[in-house]
Formats: structure tokens, sequence, C-alpha cells
């Protein structure tokens, strides 16, 4: 492989590959992420010349493949990136293959899929590599030709000459001319935004009909010749400790081939699922602790802002001027929101296949980070991380959940003891009651107004952890608090005199994580829901008193906000008159650079809302598939409507309460409107459309509740009484 | 050993009585296309058609399936068939998302649509209650569902005519 850095810093790297040859790119770090990716692999700093490039273009006699090490988990992220390369590549989108690229290819995703980050982190260097590609196909016709590569025109797949009307190339005839030392030294200019043919297309899904057609492309559907099954025995409340462990009578369950009792792990393999299940349920275990079992009581208590107590709590994420002390000598309205845990249910349990041998490991597996899996099954095993090559599978839904995966090390050790590939899901019980939560979080909003506008205005919240339980220790100060905690909670309107927004880390019993959108659901509800006490309380119209405290002149942000605020008002009919006991709310945010804005139509209706209209603006920057960009508005509506009505976790006897979906409810059908999108598109970049979207929900719905007549929603999930 | 038919086939399965259809077709027959999604009968996505009617088949021991026919997504369905409609009106609506659960929307629909072709849209979008989707795809499945029962009712005057 011959790596080089481009113009823009990012490495490309060619290599021959039978008649063609492979262009990767690496993907770039965004700089707010880069201290964290340095403290994460102190090895090599990212984007160093000597990493291996992520993701590969491959031409060879066969046509076109793209390689993506960012995965497919419902998003559509594939075909937005395959239209992103089939644009600069001149390929068709419809012939162009898709795959997951296996880490020993060479292709490392160390931010993995997730923070509604792949297609903005991707769209510089695919595009760069794409355009590569594409020129050095052109050179090799004007190689077979002997012409001026100026001549050579790339259409399509296919190399035109003008001079040459009746001999087309096809770039798959030219493939084995391609020469992985003769990357252009110039970047070639991107195609202009006039002559897109995939980019702002609402092209269909790549994937979509083989989903349909039941095709095995997901973690659960992995086989290998000679494969078991293996389940792993777990902790009967949180907090406990295996402390002895002993075959009992899982060895003489029929199907029952290995008992694996390791320090602190216990698990089965077996000739089918059911058997290895019923093996655990025999072995005889010795579970202990904790001294004092979890509670319900003490983890709602131990969620609360404690800046009222104590002034220093908490690290202070955004400030302008002092509005503390504006506070102490006048408060006009205060307020308290809270948000309960709430689990993943990503309707596809986690599973991974491992083949673990003497010279490697094999594995296909549904996560969100393939490397990060890599490099624990590299661990587990004691072996090289060039030896293991981890596949990321399609995902029934991530959500958060598959960025940190456990199975696959349970896997590999069923694996490495029975000597067979070994599969391993986990049961609905195991996902519910094993992994790890949404935190519960706390809000303590205050404000003063002058002449109908916010003078100051303070918001304190505690939160469980978010990023901070993946990180390595030495993160946390460099972070100061918890980013995935406080995301979304710092205010965007800069017309507002004086704000503060203080981040309180709260240390749970219970694992928390990685949940759609982290803190933005939960502050968004929070912060958006405030605002329209503040004018009521200010006799102001909650739209207008939204853009009265945007100043638009002074930054781009806060007139892309104001912009979504008027598309979504304008389309939701904000003005026109309502019949008796139907009001509207409106609710808005930034996130990633995404500007969200939401507008409901409710009614409250026998103590709960009727969902009549709900019109959603965004604004996402360029836009790569706008029938893409709907779907994930209409999913996270789904989410924020199925947080305010149904999703929360309770601590039971010791045990996250819920194991099923009969005690765990989350929206059904009947629940879930039908969205009205309207989207603005911004000429930059791309910014994410994954999460962005979720901001606004519950606070949009619970405006429109109070508009309504009903109560306001101090909760998530909502108790309207 | 079991004989069933699976998607028209005759097949022979060597599992134990009570070892749900489910795990039997996913991993006895390496047919993929039902899919686990709760184990206990809550969320739908392992439906299939047993004997033309939808059964969750994570409660459904192989027992239960013995000498019956079992149809399920994996073999393409017929042109013009009623799960050709489903499919078809599930992919141009572009329904998917994750793509977990649509195996057990396809059948149930299928089933719904065979049973009653001129199910009025407002309960068939009532019937859409009985499964979960994760990804929140609901608005195009009401759109795909009752699209879907326009193509089977407009392929029935067809044939009448
Ligand atoms: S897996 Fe059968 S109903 Fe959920
Ligand atoms: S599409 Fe993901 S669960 Fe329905």
């Amino acid at each position: 492989m011959s790596p080089r850095l481009t113009r823009r810093g990012f490495l490309i790297g060619t290599a021959a590959v039978g008649a063609g040859v492979w262009v990767g790119w690496r993907f770039g770090v965004p700089a707010g992420r880069l201290a964290i990716a340095r403290v994460l692999d102190g090895a090599s700093p990212p984007g160093g010349i000597d990493a291996p490039p992520d993701a590969w273009i491959e031409v060879g006699e066969g046509g076109v493949t793209l390689y993506l090490a960012k995965v497919e988990m419902g998003q559509g992220i594939h075909t937005a990136l395959a239209q992103i390369a089939a644009e600069e590549l001149e390929w068709p989108l419809a012939r162009l293959a898709v795959r997951s690229a296996p880490t020993d290819r060479g292709l490392n995703d160390r931010n993995g899929t997730g923070a509604s980050a792949s297609v903005s982190g991707s769209w510089g260097p695919l595009r760069e590599a794409a355009a590569l590609t594409r020129e050095m196909l052109r050179a090799a016709a004007a190689d077979a030709w002997g012409v001026d590569v100026a001549g050579v025109v790339a259409d399509q797949g296919r190399l035109l000459h003008r001079d040459r009307p009746d001999e087309a190339l096809a770039y798959e005839d030219v493939a084995g001319r391609l020469d992985p030392d003769a990357v252009p030294d110039e970047l070639p200019p991107f195609k202009a935004k006039g002559a897109y043919r995939e980019i702002g297309r609402a092209r269909p899904r790549v994937d979509l009909a083989d989903k349909l057609a039941g095709t095995g492309g997901y973690g659960l559907d992995a086989r290998m010749e000679g494969m078991r099954y293996g389940a792993v025995a777990r902790p009967p409340r949180l907090g406990a400790r295996l402390t002895a462990a002993a075959a009992g009578g899982a060895r003489e369950v029929p199907g029952v081939t290995d008992v694996v009792l390791e320090d602190g792990f216990a698990g089965v393999v077996a000739t089918r699922r059911s058997a290895a299940e019923k093996g655990v349920a025999a072995l005889d275990l010795t579970w202990e602790g904790p001294e004092t079992p979890v509670t319900q009581e003490a983890v709602e208590a131990a969620t609360t802002v404690r800046g009222d107590d104590d002034p220093g709590a908490g690290v202070v994420v955004q400030r302008e001027g002092d509005p503390t002390r504006d506070l102490r000598r006048r408060t006009d309205v205060r307020a308290e929101f809270r948000t309960a845990m709430a689990a993943h249910a990503h309707l596809e349990p986690q599973a991974a296949l491992v083949h673990v041998t003497d010279g490697g490991v094999e594995a296909y597996v549904a996560t969100q980070s393939p490397t990060l899996v890599r490099d624990l099954l590299a661990e587990a095993t004691g072996l090289e991380r060039d030896a293991v090559s981890v596949t990321a599978t399609w995902l029934g839904g991530g959500f958060g959940r598959r960025l940190n995966v456990e199975v696959a090390t349970d896997a590999a050790r069923l694996s490495r003891a029975a000597g067979v590939p070994v599969h391993v899901a986990w049961t609905r019980e195991e996902e519910f009651r094993h992994g790890y939560l949404r935190p519960p979080v706390h809000n303590v909003l205050e404000a003063r107004l002058e002449d109908g506008r916010v003078a100051a205005w303070r918001h304190r919240q505690a939160s469980g952890d978010v990023a901070f339980p993946f990180l390595p220790a030495a993160a946390q100060p460099l972070l100061g608090a918890d980013f995935g905690a406080w995301r979304g909670a710092t205010s965007p309107y800069g017309g507002m005199a004086r704000r503060a927004t203080v981040a309180e880390r709260v240390e749970l019993p219970v694992p928390t994580g990685w949940w759609r959108g982290l803190g933005l659901l939960p502050n968004v509800f929070a912060t958006e829901s405030f605002l329209d006490e503040l004018a009521a309380a200010a006799g102001a119209d909650p739209l207008a008193f939204r853009l009265a405290h945007l100043n638009e002149e002074e930054d781009d942000v806060q007139r892309r906000l104001a912009a979504v605020l008027r598309a979504a008002a304008e389309a939701a009919d904000w003005d026109a008159p309502l019949p008796e006991g139907r009001g509207r709310g409106v609710a808005a945010s930034v996130d990633v650079g995404t500007c969200v804005a939401q507008v409901t139509e409710a009614s409250f209706v026998d103590g709960a809302p009727v969902l009549h209209r709900v019109v959603v603006a965004v604004d996402p920057g360029v836009v790569v598939n706008p029938d893409g960009v709907r779907q994930q508005v209409e999913g996270s509506v789904a989410w924020g409507v199925s947080s305010l009505l149904h999703e929360e976790v309770r601590i039971e006897d010791g045990r996250v309460g819920p194991a099923n979906f009969d005690t765990y409810a989350f929206a059904r059908a009947s629940d879930v409107p039908d969205v009205e999108v309207v989207i603005l598109e911004g000429d930059d970049v791309p910014h994410g459309m994954g999460e962005p979207p979720l901001g606004p929900v519950a606070a949009s719905i619970a405006n429109a509740v109070v508009a309504a007549g009903g109560p306001r929603a101090r909760h998530l999930p909502a108790r309207w009484t | 050993m079991t004989d069933l038919r699976v998607n028209g086939r005759p097949v022979q399965v060597d599992a134990p009585d009570d070892e749900p259809l489910l795990w039997v077709l996913r991993d006895d027959l390496a047919l993929p296309g039902t899919r686990y999604g709760c184990g206990a009968g809550y969320c739908g996505s392992c439906t299939v058609l047993l004997d033309g009617t939808a059964v969750r088949s994570c409660q459904t021991p192989l027992s239960v399936a013995a000498g019956r026919e079992v149809r399920t997504v994996d073999a393409a369905p017929a042109p013009r068939s009623v799960a050709a409609h489903v499919r078809d009106a599930l992919l141009e609506h572009q329904v998917p998302q994750c793509g977990w659960c649509m195996s057990g929307w396809q059948m149930q629909l299928t089933a719904t649509l065979e049973a009653t072709p001129d199910v009025d849209d407002t309960t068939l979008i009532a019937g859409l209650d009985a499964n979960l989707c994760r990804c929140g795809t609901y608005a195009r499945l009401r759109r795909a569902a009752t699209d879907a029962a326009r193509r089977v009712r407009a392929g029935a005057d067809e044939d009448a005519t």
C-alpha cells in the first residue's frame, strides 16, 4: 500500500488488487473529538500517516465496490455514502456494490457509527477518494488510447473521447491499467452542485429489497460451517459477582457439548440455542453482593440538582454574563423537569458469530464499532489486532446500544474453549436487564424577565453518565463534564442578556450510557418547555418570543434556527384559528449543526394528548438524500412521542424491572402521527440527521397540550395529572 | 424426525417437539427471514403463516407445526399474489429503517389481506397495533398497508373481468 496525505490532510492509500486498484480514505476526526481520540489511542495520533485507510473504493473487472466502515443500522448510511461516492466517481448508483468492510483489510473507524456523524465525517474524504479514483481511470484511458488526458471524459461508468466516438471504454476495461502509485498530485475540483445526479435525490435505499426478501445479513443470521450456539450466565441482581461456579446438571442436558467456567464467567455451548439456555439454567452458581441492593428510590434521590445547597456543584458548560447574581435578586419563573431511565429496545438483540483459532479470529458482529470489537477480541484472546477480523453485519437497530457490545467477547470465550465457531445472541430479557440505560436526568431552570424579554437564564441539570463509562479515566478531567449528558442543554438564544448552563454529574449504581441523541431529548424537553412558560409569563406568543431572542445577524446558527421556526410555523398555519379544545405548540433545537423546529397541533382528551398534526422543519446543511432525511425525522418523532407517552425503566428487587415488552412499553402504530417534513437546504456541508430531530419532539407536544388547556408535563414519560 | 412443509417444500427436522418453530426455521433450516424480537409473543417479528393463518412462531412448538404448511418471507412470492402486493408496497413506500420487524409485518398483512381482501382502511390500520417497530416506521406502514389493500382489490377486480 502506498499512503499519502492529500492537501486537506486526509490519508489516501492505494493498493493493487487483482486486475484493479483500491483507493482508500481515512475518516476525518472532528476537531472537538480530537482530544478524546488522542487519549483513547495514545499509540497513534488520529489521521497519522502510519494509520491505514478506513474504507476503500475497489475498481476491478467486476465493476466498482465500495467497502464501508460505517455500519448500516437502519439510518440509510450505506445509501447516502453510495450516492456521495457515485457522484464523483461518475459511476451509476444502481451498479455500485456496497459492502461492510472487515477490519483486517486495513479498514478502521475509531469513532464507530454514531453521533449522527457518518455523512458529515465522510463527506470530504469520500468525495476526494472518489474523485481521485475517477481521475486515475481517466488517466488509464488516455494511456490506452495514447491521447492527452484532458480530452477524456468520465460518464456513468464509461470513458469517452470526442475523437473516438465508437471506442468508449468501460471502467472495467481499464481496471488492469490502473497504477496504484500514480495518484494525481492535485486534487481535482469537485463537481458543481448544479451538475449533481445523485446528491440531493431521493434515491431508494440500497439495502431494502434484500431486507424485505429476508436474506440473512444481520448479526443474528450469521452462519459458519460447524457452528454451535452459546449462552452465558448473568447476575441475578445489579452489582452481584460470580464467586463460585460448577457444572451442576448442565452436562446432562441433551445437546450441551461444553461447559465453560472461567474467572467470573460461566457459559455453555450446545448444538442448539434452547439447549445452551437450559444448560446455563442447570449450572450451579454462587452470586454475591452488593451489600446494599440498588433501589429506585436511591437512584431518584441521587439524580437531583445540588446547586441550591452547593453553589460550586457541577461544571459550567455555558456562560455569558452572570445570571446567578441577577437571579439572586429576583427570579420570576423557576421550573423543574425529570426524565426517567429508558431502554434502547432495538428489536434485533445483540448477536455475534466468532471463530477463534490459534492463528486468528474471524467474527461477524452486530456492532456500531467493529474496530472497538476487534480490539476487545484481541485482548480477550491474547492475539495481535491484525490477526482479528471483525465484519459488522446489518443491525436490527442500534440507537447507541451497539457502540459497546459484550456479546462478541462472550462468543470468543466460548469458541476458544469449544474449538468451534460459536454464535451467541442475547435474549430479550438479557437485553433489558444486562445492558446499559438512558440515564435519569433532573433539570432546574430559572429566569428573570425585563420588559418582556429574558434578562437572566440559568439551567442546571444533573444526569447519570452517558459517555464517561466508555472513556478512559484520564479523559474525564480533560472534558470536565460528560458531553453526552449535557448535549442539548445549552441555550442557542443569543438574545438572552445573561445565560448559564451547569452540568452536574450523578454517579449511579446502575449502568447508563449512550442512547439515541444522548442528553438531547431530556434537556430540550426541559429548556423548550420552560421557554413556553416564560413566554406565558411575558404575555407573548411562543413563536414570536423565540424569534425575538434569536440574534439572526450575530451568527449563522441563530439565523438558520429562526428560519426553521418560521418555516414550521408557516407550514403549520401557526396564526390560523383553531377549534375549541385544540392548541399548537412549538419547540426548536440545534444539534450537530442541524437546526430543527417542530409545531404540533393537539388536544387533550381523557387525560392524554391527541395529536392532530405534526410539522417539522429541518435544515441539515447539504441534503444527500431527502427521503433519508424524512425517514430520520419520522423515526425521531416516533422516539420522542414514545418517550413522552411511555418509556420508563424502574429498578425493582435490586435489578432492572422490565424484562420484556409486556412490562416495557414503547410507541405502537396508533401513538405515532403522520409527519409533514419541510426541508430547508443549507448549502455548506451536510450535518447529521440521525438524532437532531429528536430534540424538539417532546417539548413541542407538551407545549401544544398546555395550549389546548391541558396540564404542563414535567416528566418524561409525562404524568398528566 | 418431524415432517412439515415450508414454502411449498417438504422438509424433515430433527429437533425436540417443544422447540419453537422460530428457531427450527432459523437455525435448523437456515431460513433467516423469520425474526426474533421478544420470544414471548409480544412483538410479532416472528409471524409466519401456518396453513394460511398468522401465528407467532416463537410461541408455536414444532409439534404444532408438524404435518402442516408454513409460509415465511424467505420464498419469493408468486407474481401478483397478495404477498407480492404487500412486499411491493413496503418497498415502494421505502418503509423499513433497520428492517428487522418487517418480515412480521409482511406476513401479518398478507394473512389479513388473503382472509379479507375487502378489509376497510380503518380496520386495517387498527390492526397495525398488533406488532412493534422500534424504528418507528408506523406512518409509512399505514400508507403501505392501505396501498397494498388497494392493489389486492384492484387485482381481484381484474381477475373478475
Ligand atoms: S419474537 Fe415472537 S412475538 Fe416477538
Ligand atoms: S424497521 Fe427497525 S424495528 Fe421496524
